[in-house]
């Protein structure tokens, strides 16, 4: 009778809690798993790391042109159209993103073809063919990705202040990358212990350390990782603003700040729900994306914009948050976390946070003091580490002075 | 012990019965507002969005960009004095000053735009405003994380679209009742306090904006038709919107009649349904005011070509009329997208960029700008270096033919269903997708089951309806070609500048109110960029003979 009513009330749906549980592949490959029979989907995130040093001097763009040109090469016996095809076929959704701190690849898939899904993600990281063609057609494409130019100055402008793996291309950098350099940077990089991989839906976690282990198990790296370790502090901006000139718009100004690598997750955490909420900043608009802030100004007159950019943030630098703010803050960050449920895609990205360590503790964040809060807050907002772009008519561009 | 087992079984047994997709629990409240539950047991916190159906299409011309400042200015954020009465009577007397004195100021500027040399009372006026709006912002908000939604952890958003105003929010559980009351409150009150703010924002956003090849393609796909409207061409009399207009404006169009209210999360109908109705079901409503009445557009408008100059890079855009969402044939149209743009593996990646590589991108969308009266199916196509648009747009023609005559394979087939029914899954198990999919579908086609309806229509669908759709909806006749040539921003402003002061002074001739003129001129401007250069040049002699010669 006990296994009758066991077995009932694990058939309620609902009933079942995502738990995540963690294992490390033989090879090193670090693996989070956290299971949610609600529907019959399962979703999968890799992440690999990246780090500035990755591109070789002279070689800006090469993380951008490796996975451009990947994406568009056969993997293991499959033809690049062919991949695709199955892909589709299966109804299996594959979706990949460059960012600074390294390169992630999305999928998800009815839970009945997780095994293929699992099997091609696979094939496309570990088992890529690359093709001179495709890296040629790739190199034009880069270009125009980079420089945004199909896209209206809005989100050129935000494409352009995205924080880079490594120094941004340029034309020169994307036509000195050989065949060569794809292939040892793919050698550098895809490792496994410079990978962790999420999986959360509907498979048990004996099952998911089966697949686990069939897809990914035989990933092996060449040589030991020459580097491990935590995020690099990002360089203070030394370039001058972008500039984006674009006829018949208005002025826009536009700063992106990563959180500084040496802050504590905590004070990230508190800083992103304060920051952007805070009325004192008016007319600027910010917004936390991705763990970047994004400060935007829509600039009446040119002369004086980059003065009112700078003085709003600055003020808030200088005053810094009180008691009140702080408590404020943990409450809302506490009462947040309830949210995460309604989003499969966030319980991913945490989960992978917890894994890099850059996930917040509730018992740190209880300890976390307002001068703690208040030093992240002055090195976040350093004028230093502000990356700077204004768009706008050639007229006003001309009339903005370097900030 | 055994009650329980019975209870047990009697819970398996409910849910072996229920073969629907959706397990959507609805209730209609006595002031005609709708609520809709989808309960996801064991989830803390829940999804809530308020669906005004109407939307852009609806809004009367002298309001043009109503739903987007109703957006920004009463969804943007939550602050406790626009709903907590003390202070939202604080606030009233300041708000009507500024009102006014915003006013007095547009009729400023635009009578020292006529007569630049007189003395004009701009700044008096504008220190007056100043002083006005420091006392407004000194009874506002001013710590942050102050908002009633932001410091419970909240997320809220709102987002205008052609056919309704959503406004959504996620809380924790708990704060559910403050929900509640919050939202009834806001409808109540329509307080508006940062209106001025939101629309010099929104207007600050749209002069950032340059001319869009969609919103030409779509006026002329639509001609006079809502639908076929941009917001941008209509900066005057958005400019010229006062909160008060907004406010009656709003009375109306955010009625309990038009709102339907989706709670997907750890609510049950038992839970929710009590509070919905102690504050949604006591809203006023509205006395019976006029539906808007749209014009219709027939499909068969012909087939309709434009030319123009955007700057960027060679594109074609072509666009078919196609019917509304309620319509039988729009779920084979949405198969038929499918097989033309879906990802990488759709007919026109992998022919016309792939395999001929007469393309070097490839888009489609459909829908646009909405789907409750005929809206588009929209095909972006931009050329390869090497090929002109006459060989793209030669390529589509051809693709379009081949869906239409040639018997769709079977292997394609299952991949676009695979793909469409993984779309699916996905809305009903993200609990956001699954309110906004709910929304449409009520907004859109009237209903919210449509969405559960489409779904097992899918399964059922064959290539034979899908081609029949095709052959009568994707044809010439309900067609609109937009090509757009690559130039450079020193050939067109010249020419668009003189053109600009040209409509300016001939309708300086013919209208007073200085409003409705600079509404005329923006018009104009819009329908020019439609001709060649060539075209726009012989146009621009013809406006200037017009004119007495001291004016050109």
């Amino acid at each position: 009778m006990k296994a009758l009513l066991l077995a009932a009330l694990l058939a309620l749906p609902g009933l079942a809690q995502s738990k995540a549980q963690s294992f490390v592949l033989p090879n090193g490959l670090r693996v989070v798993h956290l299971e949610d029979h609600e529907r019959p989907l399962v979703r999968v995130l890799l992440q690999v790391r990246l780090e500035p040093t990755d591109t070789p001097p002279g070689l800006g763009g090469l993380p951008l042109l490796w996975l451009r040109a990947s994406d568009h090469s056969d993997a293991a016996e499959f033809k690049a159209e062919a991949f695709d095809r199955l892909l589709a076929g299966a109804g299996i959704q594959l979706d990949r993103t460059l960012r600074a701190a390294g390169v992630e690849w999305r999928l998800v898939a009815r839970s009945r073809d997780q095994d293929r899904a699992l099997g091609l993600l696979a094939d496309r990281v570990l088992r890529t063919v690359f093709d001179p063609a495709a890296v040629e057609a790739q190199r034009v494409a880069c270009w125009r990705e980079e420089e945004g130019l199909d896209a209206p100055p809005g989100p050129r402008l935000r494409r352009a202040l995205e924080p880079f793996p490594g120094p941004r291309p340029t034309l020169a950098s994307l036509g000195a990358i050989t065949l060569d350099d794809l292939l040892a940077f793919q050698a550098r990089v895809v490792r496994p212990d410079r990978a962790v991989l999420v999986l959360h839906g509907d498979l048990g976690l004996e099952q998911a350390k089966r697949l686990v282990f069939l897809s990914l198990g035989p990933w092996t790296a060449a040589a030991p990782s020459p580097r491990q370790g935590a995020r690099l502090p990002a360089a203070p901006t030394t370039e001058g603003p972008v500039r984006l000139p674009a006829a018949g718009t208005g002025l826009r100004l536009q700063a992106v700040v990563q959180a500084p690598a040496e802050g504590a997750p905590e004070a990230e955490a508190l800083l992103s729900l304060l920051v952007p909420a805070d009325p004192a900043l008016a007319p600027l608009r910010v917004a936390s994306e991705a763990g970047d802030l994004v400060i935007t100004l829509e600039a009446q007159g040119a002369p004086a914009a980059w003065r009112l950019f700078h003085d709003r943030l600055e003020a808030l630098r200088q005053r810094g948050y009180g008691q009140a703010d702080l408590e404020r803050a943990r409450t809302a960050w506490r009462a947040r976390q309830s949210l995460e449920a309604l989003h499969p895609q966030a319980q991913l990205t945490r989960a992978l946070a917890e894994v890099l360590a850059q996930g917040v503790r509730s018992e740190r964040l209880a300890s976390l003091s307002l001068e703690a809060l208040n030093a992240d807050l002055r090195r976040w907002l350093d004028p230093a580490r502000l990356r700077l772009g204004a768009t706008g008519s050639p007229e006003a561009l001309k009339t903005l002075p370097t900030p | 012990m055994r009650p329980l087992v019975l209870i047990l079984i009697a819970a398996l047994a409910l849910q072996a019965q229920a073969p629907r997709l959706l397990e959507v629990q609805e209730r209609r409240l006595a002031n005609g507002a709708r609520l809709l539950v989808v309960e996801r047991r064991g989830l803390g916190a829940f999804h809530a969005a308020l669906v005004f159906r109407g939307g852009q299409a609806e809004e009367p011309a002298a309001l043009a960009g109503a739903t987007d400042l109703l957006a920004r200015a009463l969804y943007g954020e939550t602050w406790p004095e626009d709903l907590e009465p003390s202070r939202t009577q604080a606030l009233e007397p300041l708000l009507a000053q500024e009102e006014g004195l915003l006013e007095s100021l547009r009729a400023e500027h635009l009578r020292l735009r006529h007569d630049p040399t007189s003395r004009g009372q701009l700044p008096e006026l504008e220190a007056s405003l100043a002083s006005t709006q420091a006392r407004l912002a000194a009874l506002c908000s001013t710590a942050p994380l102050a908002g009633l939604y932001a410091s419970r952890g909240g997320r809220e958003g709102a987002e205008p679209t052609a056919d309704a105003l959503v406004a959504w929010t996620e809380l924790p559980q708990e704060a559910f009742e403050v929900w509640c009351r919050t939202e009834a409150a806001r409808l109540r009150t329509l307080q508006l306090s940062r209106f001025s703010a939101a629309r010099a924002a929104l207007v600050a956003t749209l002069r950032a904006t340059p001319a869009q090849a969609l919103a030409l393609l779509r006026g002329a796909a639509l001609p006079g038709h809502p639908y076929g409207r941009a917001l941008v061409d209509n900066l005057p009399a958005l400019e010229a919107m006062r909160r008060s207009d907004l406010r009656k404006y709003a009375r109306r169009a955010l009625g309990p009649g038009r709102l339907t209210i989706i709670l997907v999360g750890g609510l049950s109908l038992e839970q929710a349904a009590p509070l919905v109705e102690k504050h949604f079901g006591t809203l006023p409503v509205p006395p019976d005011g006029e539906e808007a009445l749209l014009p219709e557009i027939p499909a068969d408008l012909g087939d309709r070509r434009l030319q123009a100059s955007l700057g960027g890079d060679s594109r074609l855009l072509t666009g078919w009329r196609i019917p509304p969402r309620s319509h039988p044939d729009h779920l084979p149209l949405r198969m038929a997208a499918q097989l033309l743009g879906g990802g990488s593996t759709g007919r026109l990646a992998s022919r016309l960029a792939a395999g001929k590589a007469v393309a070097r991108e490839t888009a489609l969308g459909m829908d646009l700008p909405g789907s409750h009266l005929p809206g588009l199916l929209v095909v972006d196509l931009k050329p390869a270096d090497g090929h002109s648009l006459a060989e793209l747009e030669s390529a589509l023609h051809g693709e379009i033919l081949r869906l239409q005559q040639e018997p769709i394979g079977a292997e394609e087939w299952s991949r676009a269903l695979a793909q469409l029914e993984l779309d699916d899954l996905r809305t009903l198990d993200e609990p956001a997708a699954l309110a906004q999919a709910l929304g449409r579908a009520w907004a859109e086609g009237g209903d919210w089951r449509l969405l559960d309806l489409e779904m097992q229509r899918l399964r059922t669908l064959t290539p034979e309806a899908v081609q029949a759709a095709a052959r009568a909806w994707l044809k010439p006749s309900h067609r609109t070609t937009a090509r757009l040539e690559p130039s450079t921003a020193d050939e067109l402003n010249p020419l668009e500048a003189q053109t600009a002061k040209v409509l300016n002074a001939l309708a300086a001739t013919r209208i007073q109110d200085p409003a409705q003129r600079e509404q005329l001129v923006a018009e104009g401007l819009r329908q020019l960029r439609m001709l060649s250069p060539d075209e726009r040049l012989r146009t621009l002699k013809l406006l200037e003979a017009q004119l007495a010669p001291e004016k050109r």
